[in-house]
């Protein structure tokens, strides 16, 4: 097949010439050149400013002077962060413990907390994403005439950008422009100000990336469902199973990895939610923790806990991918 | 019907023996049903079929609504009607600013990031997919944890990088800085998105049994030559599926572009800060913000409708895979 695209190999050999003494060297040698641009790129933009980052978080804020950042500070922009005495607009988490029931305190309001705003963003809209995703699936991954365009209909608000997406949610719940506003008031979900409120403003948030991530879940699910064996649905129908019996012992134990994959790399992007935000309610409603960054960072020249906070985030995600591996694992094992 | 569930023989039997018993619509629609459970599989298929399409394709069918509507009859946007007809908007966003300089801006930065992506991806994923060495799983999960960073993480020390007068750059960048440059975009994108384009080329160089490659290098091909004429023509849909992935990330990516640049469509300001532009300093024109978002979803519309077979094919035969 392609290897006789090397008859054009004259012509290409010259430029070959440089890359010659790479024959003789060890395999081990060989990996390690072939991976230089790769080392190059993520040193500069990814090990290297994640290192910077990590120190500046360890210093002091200077608002005032020229370099925003001041003395050595060890851990006290997580201190501060976590105790809720950071000096920003929103705060990271901020709960104290009572002496009553719920024996828990928040010291400002659950959705003007970074870290319980973000969780509860990803946790919902995750789930509604899983849930639509596998509907959707399941639907363009039937055999139908016209299949060809539903599928690019339903896959296609996940290729929209960032900020069509919020523009159009912004402007159907616009109380001037859009409808969607009077249908929540009227039915008594809504208050007078959706866009400054938190709590509505959260909702829209959750409805604009679910409406445009259920397709993402779909795509990574949709690859699972194509990966199934046909001829196992064949055996199942003689031995007449109804459709319902053949998704629960055949489709979900074989497509379930791939939907913990999926549901992996959904949360991951969950966690770091800020565009949308940014565009349609704005980080004051709906401080998300990336949100929080851009906050300490351009409304107050803090810069060192900007850092600090994006550092948190990171080790909120880590330990949110950890909790997946492990029921990854647990899922693989089950299966086989 | 709970009674009918349970015997759905007897209660079509029924029907036979009791003719003159009166059935509603509803009743005989259930009665059908329950006697044929194929025809209400596929009559449940339809309805979330149907309700699947309207969901997803309602939004853009809205959106089109409000930029056809004239500036000033905005609020007599209706769920399913316009306003009034103009469709002059689609005309008035490339006079009023240059808008197709903000779509410019964004397809060359989505291109040459992907063109980054897919070559370095490619060498690393032949390493990580088909070599052996010492040291490969550690320097697989250093990869992996950089994707556990928010962008946010990377962009303090970034933009004091970018923002940093270098006397190198002086003759070729205005003021020395990489800041309002096409560079300050697409470099940080393209490492941020070059973990998933490596995984999943690396999934697909691996399955490529190791007999193609020898029998390339028996016939005098290079090393690279192997990778490049071998390996990778024969990865084609792994290779196709990583591009368009990664040039609809970087196309639609927000937090870099929306800070990297001062929103100036000759200082390199991709699409979105056109979009925003439109929220000029006296008043919003919504119907512009409409119509340009229209515009500028069409690129990757188009690749979407031309590639979505290849995506999901690339996608099944790789990464998703294991």
């Amino acid at each position: 097949m392609s290897t006789d695209t090397q008859n054009d190999g004259d012509s290409g050999r010259l430029v070959m010439r440089p890359l010659n003494r790479l024959e003789t060297v060890s395999e081990q040698v060989y990996a390690y050149v072939l991976l230089i641009p790769a080392a190059i790129l993520l040193g500069f933009i990814a090990f290297y400013p994640l290192l910077n980052t990590l120190w500046f978080s360890l210093l002091g804020d200077d608002v005032f002077s020229p370099d925003p950042f001041g003395e050595f500070n060890g851990f006290g922009n997580y201190a501060d962060l976590l105790a809720g005495e950071a000096q920003l607009p929103q705060q990271f988490l901020d709960v104290g413990l009572s002496g009553s029931f719920p024996f828990i305190e928040m010291g400002t309001p659950f959705l003007q907390q970074a870290l319980f705003v973000t969780l509860a963003f990803a946790i919902i809209s995750v789930l509604f994403e899983t849930l639509i995703g596998f509907g959707q699936a399941y639907v363009i991954d039937q055999d139908f005439r016209g299949r060809r365009w539903v599928r690019v209909a339903i896959i296609i608000p996940y290729a929209l950008p960032i900020v069509i997406q919020a523009m159009i949610f912004y402007l159907m719940f616009n109380p001037t422009i859009g409808w969607a506003t009077d249908l929540m008031q009227a039915i008594g979900v809504f208050g007078d100000n959706p866009l400054a409120s938190s709590r509505d403003s959260f909702f829209i948030v959750l409805v604009a990336d679910i409406w445009k991530t259920s397709a993402f879940m779909a795509l990574l699910i949709l690859a699972g469902l194509q990966s199934v064996d046909r001829s196992l649905y064949d055996v199942a129908k003689v031995s007449g199973a109804s459709p319902w019996q053949q998704f629960k012992y055949i489709t979900f134990p074989i497509v379930l990895p791939a939907l913990l994959v999926a549901m992996l790399f959904r949360t991951m992007d969950a966690m770091r939610i800020y565009g949308l935000v940014d565009a349609t309610a704005g980080c004051e409603q709906v401080p998300s923790m990336t949100c929080l960054v851009i906050t300490a960072l351009q409304g107050s020249r803090r810069w060192a806990t900007a850092s600090a906070v994006a550092f948190l985030t990171a080790i909120v995600i880590g330990l949110l991918v950890i909790v997946y591996l492990i029921g990854l694992r647990g899922s693989e094992g089950g299966v086989a | 019907m709970s009674a009918d569930d349970e015997h759905p023989d007897l209660a079509a039997m029924e029907q036979v023996q009791e003719p003159d018993l009166d059935r509603g619509p509803v009743e005989a629609w259930a009665a059908k049903m329950i006697s044929n459970p194929d025809r209400a599989y596929r009559a449940m298929f339809y309805t979330a079929t149907v309700f699947f399409l309207v969901t997803t394709l309602f939004p853009f069918y809205w959106l089109f609504m409000v930029a056809i509507t004239p500036g000033r009859e905005l609020s007599e946007v209706g769920a399913l009607t316009p306003g009034g007809f103009d469709p002059t908007s689609f005309i008035t966003i490339f006079t009023r600013l240059p808008f197709h300089r903000y779509v410019f801006n964004s397809f060359l930065i989505a291109t040459v990031a992907t063109v980054i992506v897919l070559f370095v991806a490619s060498l690393a994923g032949y390493v990580f997919g088909r070599l052996r060495f010492r040291g490969k799983n550690a320097l697989l999960l250093l990869v992996l944890v950089t994707s556990f960073f928010p962008p946010a993480a990377f962009f303090v020390p970034l933009n004091r990088l970018f923002n940093t007068q270098v006397a190198v750059l002086e003759p070729i960048m205005s003021e020395g800085t990489l800041y309002n440059t096409p560079y300050a975009i697409f470099i940080p994108v393209s490492a941020i998105f070059l973990p998933l384009s490596i995984f999943i080329l690396m999934t697909f160089y691996s399955q490529i049994p190791d007999g193609l490659e020898d029998a390339a290098r028996i016939e005098g091909t290079t090393r690279v030559g192997a990778l490049f004429r071998v390996i990778v023509p024969l990865s084609a849909p792994g290779v196709a599926t990583a591009g368009v992935l990664t040039f609809i990330t970087v196309y639609n990516e927000y937090f870099f572009s929306s800070l990297m640049t001062d929103g100036r469509p000759e200082n390199w300001a991709p699409m979105l800060e056109g979009i925003l532009a439109f929220q000029g300093q006296y008043e919003v024109d919504f119907h512009l913000m409409a119509a340009a978002s229209i515009v500028a979803v069409l690129p990757v519309a188009i690749l979407v409708i031309v590639a979505q077979e290849k995506i999901v094919s690339g996608l099944t035969a790789g990464a998703v895979k294991e």
